[in-house]
């Protein structure tokens, strides 16, 4: 009788069959499936699927209510700087390149300086000084309808030709 | 065993036990337990007098009883739970005395803090239970050492509001502190802030010029924003840096002296110093005083108020004037056009390197005197003036190579408009010492 | 009732310990001052039994063995109660926890001396704990058999770090914030599994599922973060800490300590009470050292955490300053994830690339010079790094002085300028395979007498060699251009010449100072490159040579991008930025 299963059984079922010749091989098997799995598992568990951060997108304001020059106005809240010039309007995502603290915007010296380890950048984003690799990224902004601002900063941009273009530049000449 | 080990054993131990012994009495000789102690040591000496007048026998025992449990009251930290507020204050535990629980009617006969009543009605209509203390008079309410709690220590930004500076506290709820009695002062100092064209150059919350920062929270701009050399210069102590000196630095001192730039371009690039004119030379102290209290009650604060604490107050609508040139005069001042040109357009303030008349220095640059300049303009001349303004890049400069004049005339074209618009013109053209005849 | 008096303490004594119950707790009866019974402390005590019955006199000297095994591991069970004591009432939430620091301070009998404690105590576990592997390091006491116990020392110094990082955040004002904050940045320049590490493209890192990401339970440092690392600092790291120590110490037990026997008659003396009593001292002082800190200097509290405030200067605690100062000089996956895991890789490795057998059980610089002069190279400029990052920089990270007050202004820093790939990427081949081959060429034995001061000479004919390039080059580039009128500096054909005329567009001016940099540097290339292995390990199999060199190549080369940065202004000496490759 057992020869007849034998024969009708196809090869995979052979391996995957359990017998006395390979019960603690499968056994030992299973173990190492298990502890995979489990760990795989815990590794997933650590990886949040909500995170409990503000939205990346917000209104900024009357776009032509900014002054020439770089605006704090929604640092605290957003840690974003609005950067006016003549041709229009930028906004920089305030974390510094090189390891992510928050510099400062000198007026007086016309550039942004991180107290961290000392990187300089000037009103466009460009590492002027200091260890930072890369220069500092613009977010997406866009002129609504009714000329405000909306910016997201989700969507980044920091090399030169692209990030002074659409969309995360605005044009805006001064009226 | 060596004579060492034996000596290092007998010391070591002995060191374990003295410190112990010093853990144990500084940790149970906090500064508090001697003010709360005085405290009820001072009541029960009033309370002794009273006795040694009285003659009645059940008035005595009580008073009696009364003494016996102020000489044995248990010290505690004592403290207010102000859920709302997000606050925890610890002052009443040396402050017994503004405590309502232990101290009812809220007076008392002493004279020294911190052993003194709280002055005037404000506990009775801001109860400590409701409100904590710190919400008005800043300061560290989780301590309970006098350093720490009055918040002149290096970790805490908000220290204890003096006199005047405390009313800033009132215009953080009152929106209505311009006619709140208690809060004169920052009531004075907002119309000081209008008055001297304050507005002009610095907008509060989006509402005024642009040439400068927004102050609409400045009173919570952070230490790490200042440059400290500005304290250390003006001889401020390491614990009295705060946007509060910050804030009166401005208006006390020259703000070019502790904002430099870098004129000569030693560095890089010319940068003027700070463009703000020299306020302190029109300013008397107490006006000084009045304007710092108001901008210390423009703080981010009053978002997170819930609104129960909140006292609104509708928009005054703006008078009725008489003729077009009264009107022009309220504008002036409404946009704060003061701020550049003077109070009543006397005379224009400091405008470093802008090229002026008589000049020797780039300090002595100056902003357009309009009753002397105006008359040189039509009206559609002014008009299109005001609306386009002049960017700092057109201004003459007194020294070619120096740095580009601070301050520069915005184009006001989106907020004065219509009626407005020509009225200050009228009113401008109504001041100028000249008027050109075409 | 009569004769009923009171039995004297001896007789009440001796009815305790016979009773029934003090026998089942406290079995072996009464204990005598007999060899046998301090035999007996140790075998029949659960706490001491790890410890052997006789031990040699020698290793019990302080002089020895410094003691900082036992210290560190005392700290560790101080920082374990004054942990669970703070623990009773320090919630890690973002609105809480600042508040319950303050608390402490203020309104906790004797929390302010817990907190204190606590805080003092682990930075001196991170000492002691560098200290102890100096120590087993001078003694060669990682020698076979005791190599993996090494490498689970490393694993142990490692898991104190990190024991520090994750405690840093929890009393979640400022300086946690911001050194917690440029910590876990690293992680995010991880190469691969971070996503602004070289090649993340390739596994799809965002900056919402990488390994920071993980870390941090979010993309910034957070509320996810706090209980996170509270978590790790308070439960899953000791556990870890704990099982390695039991393995760290079972190994030293088994490999019968460090003072390898080296004399067949020498003297042993009975661990009850010579070696407990010296433990006990240990403790007891060390106890009263971190007491006597607490008492005097409080455990820093800055302000409540702000993530829109950067203080400035934010600088990481003492013992991460050194590779906070390396990120100066190094992109943030160098010099923040290859070069530490290069240090802990190369620590672990030492006890595989040495092959002296000399040393072991006793201090021999004449009999392991190469090994004692490169380990303490490498812990003096871990040390100097920390002392830059202490004392030698200021607001903005610029350098200051010591003697210079750090309110004073500072001018900007120099523009850095990058060396020509054409130029950097040949160099650094030249360097690692010259430095490679270099000490095995020198077949014999040079007489330092004579070589030093050669060396010495070569050096500052280097430094006239680059001031005449100096010279040449960059001072005189107008002269350059105008003799090459036609020069595009695009095309092709001219890259290598205009890429040399532009080194030095931030090349600052060759003075004494650079002149004297660019000597000092090159004599200690030679002297630690060359010199050193060339006597010492030139004969070495193969393999090991090439580790030991790769080893000190790396360290050298780490000085030597810190001399062209400090010196120099360059940035990068190779750089494919388009994959965020920078050397």
């Amino acid at each position: 009788m057992s020869e007849i299963q034998e024969q009708t059984q196809s090869p995979q079922m052979q391996v995957l069959e359990l017998t006395r010749r390979n019960f603690i091989k499968v056994a030992w098997g299973a173990l190492v499936v298990f502890l995979g799995g489990l760990g795989l598992s815990t590794l997933r568990f650590l990886f949040p699927n909500v995170v409990y951060e503000p939205s990346q997108k917000f209104n900024a304001g009357t776009a032509r209510d900014y002054p020439l020059g770089v605006s704090l106005k929604w640092m605290r809240e957003q840690r974003v700087w609005i950067v006016r010039e003549d041709q229009g309007i930028s906004a920089i995502w305030g974390r510094c390149t090189h390891l992510g603290c928050t510099p400062n915007w000198f007026e007086a010296e016309k550039r942004f300086r991180c107290p961290c380890h000392g990187s300089n950048f000037n009103p466009h984003g460009d590492v002027i000084a200091g260890p930072a690799p890369k220069p500092l990224w613009h977010c997406k902004i866009e002129l609504a309808a009714n000329g405000d601002l909306i910016i997201d900063k989700a969507v980044l941009e920091n090399r030169p030709g692209f990030r002074d273009k659409a969309p995360y530049f605005v044009e805006l000449k001064p009226s | 065993m060596s004579p060492t080990i034996k000596k290092l054993f007998v010391w070591g131990n002995v060191a374990l036990v003295v410190l112990l012994v010093l853990s144990v009495i500084r940790d149970q000789s906090g500064e508090w337990k001697k003010y709360q102690k005085t405290y009820y040591q001072l009541e029960a000496k009033e309370l002794e007098t009273k006795l040694a007048a009285t003659t009645d026998e059940t008035e005595k025992e009580s008073l009696k009883k009364q003494i016996r449990a102020k000489e044995h009251a248990g010290l505690e930290i004592k403290q207010f739970i102000v859920k709302d507020l997000g606050r925890i204050d610890r002052c009443v535990t040396c402050h017994v005395g503004m405590d309502p629980l232990f101290n009812p009617t809220l007076t008392n006969n002493f004279t020294e803090q911190p052993y003194k009543a709280h002055p005037g009605d404000f506990l009775k209509t801001h109860s400590p239970t409701k409100y904590g203390c710190t919400v008005c008079h800043q300061g560290q309410g989780l301590a309970t050492t006098v350093k720490d709690a009055h918040g002149f220590v290096e970790a805490w930004e908000k220290p204890m509001l003096g006199h005047p500076f405390i009313q800033a506290s009132c215009a953080k709820c009152h929106q209505n502190f311009e006619s709140l009695p208690g809060a004169e002062v920052a009531a004075d100092g907002r119309g000081l802030f209008v008055k001297n064209g304050c507005y002009g150059c610095h907008a509060v919350k989006g509402w005024g010029g642009v040439i400068s920062e927004d102050l609409g929270e400045v009173a919570d701009k952070p230490l790490a924003r200042i440059d400290p050399a500005a304290f250390a210069a003006n001889g401020l102590p390491r614990e009295r840096w705060s946007a509060q000196s910050w804030i009166t630095l401005h208006l006390t001192k020259d703000p070019m002296s502790f904002v430099p730039g870098d004129p000569e371009g030693h560095m890089s690039a010319p940068i003027s110093p700070s463009g703000m004119p020299p306020f302190y030379l029109e300013l008397k102290e107490d006006e000084a005083k009045a304007i710092t209290t108001y901008l210390l009650s423009l703080t981010a604060e009053k978002e997170s108020l819930p609104h129960k604490f909140f006292v609104d107050v509708p928009v005054k609508p703006e008078p009725a004037f008489k003729s077009a040139t009264e009107h022009g005069k309220f504008v002036f001042q409404k946009f704060g056009c003061a701020g550049c040109h003077g109070v009543e357009a006397k005379a224009g303030r400091r405008n470093f390197n802008a090229l002026g008349p008589n000049q020797t220095k780039m300090e002595d640059g100056r902003e357009p005197t309009l009753p002397d300049t105006v008359g040189t303009f039509t009206r559609d001349e002014l008009r299109a003036k005001i609306q386009n303004g002049v960017p700092s890049v057109s201004i003459n400069k007194f020294k070619t190579d120096g740095p580009t004049p601070p301050l520069y005339m915005p184009s006001w074209k989106e907020k004065i408009k219509g009626q407005e618009l020509e009225d200050l013109i009228s009113y401008l053209l109504s001041i100028a010492k000249k008027t050109e005849e075409w | 009732m009569k004769d009923f008096k009171l039995p004297s303490p001896e007789e009440i004594k001796k009815i305790v310990t016979d009773s029934p119950i003090w026998r089942s707790v406290f079995r072996g009866g009464v204990w005598k001052d007999t060899p046998r019974d301090r035999a007996a402390h140790i075998i029949g005590n659960v706490w001491l039994h790890l410890h052997p019955v006789r031990t040699r006199l020698r290793g019990l000297r302080f002089i020895y063995s410094w003691g900082m095994g036992g210290i560190s591991f005392w700290l560790f069970l101080l920082l374990t109660l004054s942990g669970v004591l703070l623990m009773f009432y320090y919630r890690p939430a973002v609105d809480l926890a600042y508040r319950d620091m303050k608390d402490l301070q203020f309104v906790v009998s004797y929390g302010w001396l817990w907190r204190n404690m606590h805080r003092w105590a682990a930075h001196a576990m991170v000492v002691t704990v560098i200290l102890h592997m100096i120590r087993v390091f001078l003694t060669g006491s990682y020698k076979p058999p005791r190599e993996f116990n090494w490498v689970l020392g490393v694993v142990l110094l490692t898991l104190t770090l990190f024991l520090s990082f994750t405690g840093y955040l929890l009393p979640w004002d400022q300086l946690a914030l911001w050194a917690v904050t440029v910590g876990t940045n690293m992680a995010g320049a991880t190469p691969l599994l971070g996503n602004e590490g070289p090649f993340s493209s390739l596994l799809g890192m965002r900056i919402n599922n990488d390994v920071r990401f993980a870390l941090l339970g979010g993309t910034a440092v957070g509320e996810a973060t706090l209980i996170r690392f509270y978590v790790l600092h308070c439960v899953f790291v000791p556990f870890v800490v704990g099982a390695m120590l039991m393995l760290h110490f079972w190994r030293v037990r088994k490999d019968s300590f460090s003072a390898a026997p080296y004399s067949a008659n020498e003297e042993k003396v009975e661990v009850w009470p010579n070696l407990i009593v010296r433990e006990y001292l240990a403790a007891a002082l060390t106890t009263v050292a971190i007491l006597v800190w607490a008492f005097m200097v409080n455990a820093p509290l800055e302000g409540a955490a702000n993530p829109t405030v950067t203080p400035n200067p934010s600088k990481a605690p003492w013992y991460f300053l050194g590779l906070q100062e390396l990120l100066v000089y190094f992109d943030p996956w160098i010099a923040g994830v290859l070069l530490p895991n290069l240090i802990i890789v190369g620590l672990c490795a030492i006890p595989y690339i040495d092959n002296n057998p000399k040393g072991v059980g006793y201090y021999a610089y004449k009999e392991r010079p190469f090994a004692w002069t490169m380990f303490l190279l490498g812990v003096t400029m871990w040390f100097v790094l920390i002392a830059i990052g202490t004392w030698f920089r200021g607001p903005s990270w610029a350098w200051y002085w010591p003697w210079e007050s750090m309110l004073t202004h500072k001018p900007l820093p120099p523009r850095t300028w990058n060396v020509p790939n054409l130029l950097g990427g040949p160099a650094l081949l030249a360097y690692f395979a010259g430095g490679l081959a270099l000490p095995r060429l020198l077949k014999k034995d040079l007489d330092w007498k004579v070589v030093i001061p050669a060396v010495a000479l070569f050096s500052v004919a280097v430094a006239i060699a680059v001031k005449i390039a100096h010279a040449v080059f960059i001072s005189n580039l107008p002269p350059l251009a105008q003799m090459l009128p036609h020069l595009d500096p695009a095309s092709l054909k001219y890259g290598f010449v205009s890429t040399l005329l532009g080194i030095g567009d931030g090349m600052p001016h060759f003075g004494i100072g650079s002149f004297v940099l660019v000597s000092i540097f090159v004599f200690l290339l030679s002297f630690f490159g060359v010199l050193m292995p060339q006597r010492y390990i030139r004969n070495m199999e193969l393999l090991r040579y090439v580790a030991a060199m790769l080893l000190v190549l790396l360290t050298l080369g780490v000085l030597m991008k810190m001399g062209a940065r400090l010196g120099f202004n360059i940035k990068y000496v190779f750089s494919i930025p388009q994959v965020n490759f920078n050397i």
